[in-house]
């Protein structure tokens, strides 16, 4: 159950308005322009720094961009070195490899980090704050950590933990077949505590109430959260899902701090691509074709969760 | 009468030698794979010469050389730049937020879905891309033919458009029970009452949210202030870290030295907020 | 949405083809723009010499120190046709500015002293059509650094050709030359990551010595790739045997770049490294003068060719003042401005001089800096000024990258894959020989 059922049952006075109140409800509602009131701060700051570059992005997108020559008009063919070259549809895969990987794998060890975590205690605040940690430390300085943490001989800090249950030493991020897993551990590593947050917001949202009834109706701790918790965090689980797909296909960074798509480009993905293409070429118009096609993708998949979601409510 | 659950796994309740350990292994467990890895970035900066391929747990060759050098570099300047614009930056983002999730989540009105994917649509783009056509825009501002470059403003104002915390306070808005509202229109409530006393106190757990993860959002903004600062000593602390990174003659150490004193402030802004998601909803605080 | 989209079109509009010869101003200041970073030795470096040529002068000059946003902000002033005066830049990025028209030709005999400069850095600074477009002003290159107590504990002396210092990395490979009783010190350092590059950026220093290439200049001036050349396969081969075969290679290098190697260097994780003078004021600090000795290069199969890279001073379009601009390039090339550019412990913008008459020691004498100067003029070769050296040099680099760290793939099967690579980055840039 979540708040908003456990208030209809104990605010029992409030009575569903009567057909006939509806047209009336509306107006009491707010004026039509109450909503754009509180949205024109928003709007004037987005416009400005957000939708009118991105714009210029987009426009960049099919023009070759000289600043001081002047741009000239290139249609399609900037689109067509990003998806024509050499590695893009492995750079496409991998990034939703990554994507799914992380976003899943996040989510999952989010929730259980935030369902142990969770409380009032200040043994939970103090492991609560370590949890949080990396989610604070600079990813530049995350990636190098890691980097040691991976070092591909026996020594190496992880190659001795798995050496413990008799797993030989991995390569890591330096062999081509376990490069993509290990920078998903380590995008799980930070995204898990980002999550968790979020789960915690969440779950402080729940009634103890109705934890107390449950328990009062006898049910175990896997009912109690299938069927009082996981509800009660509707808003979580949108957000995140709406991230999943946003963030997701925008990996870059851990990937450019360790292996920059190496080695021979098993981790290579789009961003990355991008970058190399465009950017450190300074051939803005292809990266932002690539950055477009990107947005795309995201645009297109987001848009398909918002109306399933629409359809799932109706 | 049975206890009542504070939690939804009841970790609390249990007693008894078995759950003791348990609890303890795994909040051991916990503590060394996510904190671990900072003991060795606490470690590594006090050390002259770190080892590349070893996570140390006692500084082999110890020195406070580090922070001096770090200091040196200015990362004192760049931290009090950092606490300026983060201070009215978090300040301005949330507001913003806070007034367009609720428009957002409360209000039905035409383009309201349109909106809502424009504002998430800018999370899709990634800011390389925007660099240049961001600095264009700043420096003459459209229609007001402002020029921001080089100033504070420039480096605060823009980053009161996040997407992020607009996606929180609605989702988290829209949970509040409609009934609350119309209890208020009907006692005569105007908007902003409704806003200010009803919706937002019960969002307390997602203003925490947007409060830590704005805090180190705009703490760890990179590209914004590099591109509006005309000269260094504007410059916030992430850009001091990564021109002591790629400076050859600096040694790893005080790149950690220096990633420590950025990373402190996050974690009390953490423990400060903290409290606003720990804390549950009981009945009580709805009846009435 | 409407005005971004107008934005958009007006950058384009505005563009007709650079602007012309601007209207010329003999009091102008000079804007000056370092590629260094801010507030650091670099930018103190720059503003000592622009002081000291204002004094020489009068005429001023304003430096600016800007690095990682360097080709945003220089585009941005571009798209305002608002250039700054001067820029100082690698050598290497002359093909692309000068693909973007942001530079203008220089007139060697404008620049004072232009004939005091040594050939390979002039050479740099020529575009593809034979224009020169940049006066170098620091040049630097690479050399071999050696654990020196570890020579001493494996009863060995620096290498001087291939063969003993295959034989020496093997030897600090399995003798423990720092006596811990483990079997964690490597013979060579090596940058093998594909950032910006490093992994062929630092091959080049065995790939010429080798008698191969990356691209091959024909007598048309243009291009032909070379990495399936016999003598490049065979340096490829023997580069990649390091990794692969005699394993010498710190163990992690397909994913380093240069500051985990640098570091692998000092905390004694390796015995070898080649690289520039640059990390010589580093290393004795972090590391000890007297732990690590400077040779030049041993003798690959045809010579000890290394990289050499350098600054240039870069004298931009549209400027007010181009009489000023060439007094100042003039000045960075005197052997003044060169002595002036190469003082101070650490903010020094001169690496290594590139004016003949300059001798380094008269202000370094720190005799391994004059071994550097040495090893510049006898074997530095700069990477060739093509339009645009960078796609060459990442898919270089993504090639060696893979062979190190995939020790199963077959060496002559990419290399051929690379020389298609390349064949297709030069037709691009109109630079392919038929």
């Amino acid at each position: 159950m979540s708040v908003r059922e456990a208030t209809r049952l104990t605010a029992p006075a409030q009575v569903a308005p009567a057909a006939a109140d509806r047209p009336r409800q509306k107006r009491r509602d707010g004026q039509w322009w109450v909503p754009w009131l509180f949205l024109a701060p928003a709007l004037v700051l987005f416009v400005y720094f957000k939708f009118i570059p991105m714009a210029q992005a987009i426009g960049m997108s099919v023009q070759e961009v000289r600043p001081y020559l002047g741009n000239t008009w290139v249609g399609g063919a900037n689109y067509a070195e990003v998806l024509g070259s050499d590695g893009f549809r492995s750079a496409a895969w991998n990034t939703i490899v990554l994507a799914v990987g992380q976003t899943f794998g996040s989510m999952l060890l989010g929730f259980c980090l935030a369902l142990l975590v969770e409380g009032q205690t200040r043994k939970l605040t103090f492991i609560r704050s370590a949890a949080f940690l990396p989610v604070v430390v600079p990813l530049a300085v995350v990636a190098e950590l890691w980097r040691i943490m991976y070092h591909p001989t026996g020594d190496g800090l992880i190659n001795q933990v798995i050496g413990l249950v008799g797993l030989g030493p991995s390569g890591f991020i330096n062999d081509p077949h376990t490069s993509l897993a290990s920078i998903a551990v380590t995008g799980i590593w930070r995204g898990a505590p980002y999550d968790m947050m979020i789960f915690l917001a969440g779950l402080a949202g729940i009634d103890r109430g109705l934890y107390e009834a449950a328990t009062v109706d006898g049910a175990s701790t896997r009912q109690r959260i299938l069927h009082v918790t996981l509800p009660g965090l509707r808003p979580v689980f949108a957000i995140l899902f709406v991230l999943a797909a946003v963030r997701g296909f925008r990996t870059f960074t851990e990937v450019f701090l360790l292996t920059n798509g190496g080695p021979n480009g098993s981790t290579e993905v789009v961003m990355t691509l991008i970058y190399k293409l465009g950017l450190e070429q300074s051939r803005l118009g292809v990266g932002s074709a690539g950055a477009v096609l990107l947005f795309g993708a995201t645009l297109v998949l987001t848009v398909c969760v918002q109306l399933l979601r629409r359809r799932r409510a109706a | 009468m049975s206890a009542a659950t504070e939690t939804a796994l009841g970790l609390t309740e249990s007693k008894g030698i078995g759950a003791r350990l348990a609890k303890f292994v795994i909040y051991a467990g916990l503590f060394t794979v996510f904190a671990g890895p900072l003991l060795a970035l606490l470690v590594g900066s006090f050390n002259h010469v770190s080892d590349p391929t070893q996570l140390s747990v006692v500084p082999r060759t110890p020195t406070l050389d580090n922070f001096r050098i770090a200091f040196d570099h200015g990362v004192l300047r760049y931290l009090l730049n950092s606490f300026f614009v983060v201070g009215f930056g978090l300040l301005l983002q949330v507001a913003v937020s806070v007034l367009a999730g609720y428009a957002l989540a409360r209000k039905k009105f035409p383009l309201m879905t349109l909106v809502m994917v424009a504002i998430l649509a800018t999370m899709m783009l990634p800011e390389e891309i925007l660099a240049l056509p961001l600095t264009l825009v700043l420096a003459d501002l459209p229609l007001v033919h402002l020029n921001l470059m080089g100033t504070l403003a420039g480096m605060i104002v823009p980053l009161g458009a996040w997407a992020f915390s607009i996606l929180v306070m609605t989702e988290f808005m829209k949970d509040v029970p409609r009934e609350l509202e119309e209890a208020a229109r009907i006692d005569g409530a105007g908007e902003l009452r409704i806003f200010g006393q009803i919706i937002l106190p019960l969002c307390k757990p997602a203003l925490g949210v947007i409060g830590v993860f704005g805090f180190t959002m705009i703490w760890d903004q990179y590209l914004l202030p590099l591109l509006v600062a005309q000269n260094s000593s504007a410059y916030t602390l992430p850009l001091a870290l990564r021109t002591l990174r790629i400076d050859p003659a600096v040694t790893p150490g005080v790149v950690l030295a220096a990633s420590l004193l950025a990373l402190l402030p996050s974690v009390l802004v953490f423990l400060f907020f903290q409290r606003s998601f720990a804390r549950g909803l009981t009945s009580g605080a709805l009846k009435g | 949405m409407a005005a971004g989209v107008g934005l958009a079109l007006v950058v384009t509009a505005c563009g007709g083809g650079g602007a012309g010869k601007a209207e010329q101003d003999p009091s102008a200041p000079l804007e000056l723009w370092a590629r260094t970073t801010p507030g650091g030795d670099g930018e103190k470096g720059m503003k000592k010499l622009a002081a000291a040529f204002e004094a020489a002068t009068g005429q001023k000059v304003e430096v600016t120190a800007i690095f990682d946003d360097f080709e945003t902000k220089l585009s941005q002033r571009a798209a305002q046709k608002d250039l700054p005066d001067i820029v100082m830049n690698d050598s290497s990025q002359l093909g692309t500015m000068v693909s973007q028209g942001i530079v203008r030709e220089v007139d060697l005999s404008a620049i004072k002293g232009s004939d005091q400069l040594l050939e390979p850095a002039l050479a740099a600074a020529r575009a593809t059509d034979g224009k020169t477009y940049g006066v170098p002003y620091s040049a630097q290159a690479s050399a071999l650094l050696i654990r020196k107590d570890w020579l001493k504990k494996v009863n060995l002396t620096a290498p001087a050709n291939w063969d003993q210092m295959v034989a020496l990395a093997k030897a600090f490979t399995t003798q423990d030359p720092d006596g811990n009783g483990k079997a964690d010190t490597y013979g060579l350092a090596v940058p093998g990551s594909t950032k910006r590059g490093y992994a062929s950026w630092y091959f080049s220093n065995f790939l010429w010595a080798a008698g191969g290439d990356f691209i091959a200049k024909q007598s048309d001036g243009k291009y032909k790739p070379a990495m399936s050349t016999p003598e490049s396969v065979a340096a490829t081969k023997w580069f990649r045997d390091l990794a692969c075969t005699s394993k010498v290679v710190q163990p992690g290098a397909a994913t380093m770049d240069t500051p985990p190697t640098n570091e692998t260097f000092e905390a004694g994780k390796t015995g070898m490294y080649v690289v520039g003078p640059y990390l010589m004021p580093r290393f004795d600090s972090s590391l000890g003068k007297d732990k690590y000795e400077v040779v030049p290069m041993p003798k690959g199969p045809k010579d000890s060719t290394v990289l050499a890279e350098g600054g240039s001073v870069y004298l931009m379009a549209g400027s007010k003042n181009e009489a000023a601009q060439n007094a100042f390039a003039g000045y960075a090339i005197s052997a003044d401005g060169q002595k002036i550019g190469m003082e101070g412990e650490k903010a020094f913008i001169v690496q290594l001089p590139v004016n003949k008459s300059v001798d380094i020691t008269t202000v370094r004498p720190d005799p391994r800096w004059k071994l550097y100067a040495d090893v510049y003029r006898e074997h530095g070769r700069y990477a060739p000024s093509i339009p645009n050296w960078t796609p060459v040099r990442q898919s270089t680099a993504d090639t060696v990258n893979a062979l190190i760290a995939d020790c199963g793939l077959d060496v002559d099967a990419e290399l051929k894959k690379l020389d298609q690579k390349l064949t297709d980055t030069l037709s691009q840039q109109g630079v392919n020989a038929s």
